[in-house]
């Protein structure tokens, strides 16, 4: 008898035993909830940066403001999310052998990166700011500039503040045993969608718009 | 329902995904600021950034290491999202151009 008609019979040796239908995908059912999430949340960022490229393409006065220093601090912030999705795979990897201490270790790693990362995030916005960079309006061309800007980085950073949340939560409840490796690895998927998505906001937004 | 098996090998294939990474952040850098023309610097970016999407999704995200029917499912159906998410850029271009009925 196979795994699942052993599950969808439902009974045996005279005792009532609960129905379940096996996951869909062989995957726990937290999980394929949190990839379900991240496929819809993937609609959230791809409208988002398609609205931005239908703007930068259908305006011919479309700014290029940004200096080196940006892009090198843009390039911090690309090296600091790249090396925490390392950490945060090594976290998962550990969680999963039940390693809770160095699981815990590199989730704290990856939660320190992730708060120097919205440090830079927010400097680069008050330095936007302080050049004049509102939602409607700008010194060099179309007022779009603003609020497409703002709209792209806002939604990535506000996903890196929830995550940086759930890594508090999760890894602390991890490490006293309230949660389970399958928890610590759905903030693992988020992390690592996060920084897939800052892998597509980087060339679109800045390198796109590097001042000539 | 517990976790799938832990996959075999050690931390080196996540330490090679990390290295090429970060090449293809460097290799991006050096095309913007090396100045193609327009549509071939968003071209090659894009292709770059999906490069470095598709090692992210099958290695930090373990989708590799998933069930066979989920790769393919969680792939199709990301495809057909991010497909019809893009019917926006024709009308982009009729702005661009400005045919009289976009006025």
């Amino acid at each position: 008898m196979s795994h699942s008609e052993a599950v969808l019979e439902g009974s045996g040796h005279g005792h009532h035993v609960p129905v379940f239908e096996p996951s869909p995908f062989a995957v726990p059912a937290k999980k394929l909830a949190m990839w379900l999430f991240i496929i819809s949340d993937i609609m959230t960022f791809a409208g988002c940066l398609i609205a931005y490229g239908f703007l930068r393409n259908a305006q011919p006065d479309w700014p290029r403001p940004y200096q080196s220093g940006t892009i090198i601090s843009v390039t911090i912030m690309t090296l600091i999310m790249i090396t925490s999705s390392l950490t945060m795979v090594l976290a998962v990897r550990a969680a999963r052998a039940e390693r809770r201490h160095e699981a815990f270790r590199f989730t704290m790693i990856t939660l320190v990166m992730g708060l120097v990362f919205v440090a830079l995030h927010l400097r680069e916005w008050f330095s936007m700011i302080g050049q004049g960079v509102t939602f409607y309006k700008n010194p060099w061309g179309t007022g779009l500039f603003g609020g497409a800007y703002y709209s792209v980085t806002g939604i990535e950073l506000l996903h890196v503040m929830a995550a940086l949340i759930a890594f508090v939560i999760v890894g602390m409840g991890y490490k006293r045993g309230r949660y389970t490796s399958v928890d610590l690895e759905n903030c693992g998927l988020f992390w690592q969608f996060i920084n897939i998505v800052w892998m597509f906001v980087v060339p679109l937004v800045y390198l796109m718009n590097v001042a000539g | 329902m517990t976790n799938a098996p832990e996959e075999q090998g050690g931390t080196g294939k996540y330490y090679v995904v990390y290295v090429c990474m970060l090449l293809i952040s460097a290799i991006e850098l050096f095309v913007a600021y090396h100045r193609p023309r327009g549509g071939q610097l968003l071209g090659t970016l894009l292709i770059l950034a999906f490069i470095g999407a598709i090692l992210g999704v099958l290695y930090f995200m373990r989708l590799a290491s998933e069930n066979r029917n989920a790769v393919i499912g969680f792939a199709v159906f990301t495809l057909f999202v991010l497909a019809t998410i893009n019917y926006g850029w024709t009308d982009s271009f009729r702005l661009l151009l400005g045919v009289p009925y976009a006025k």
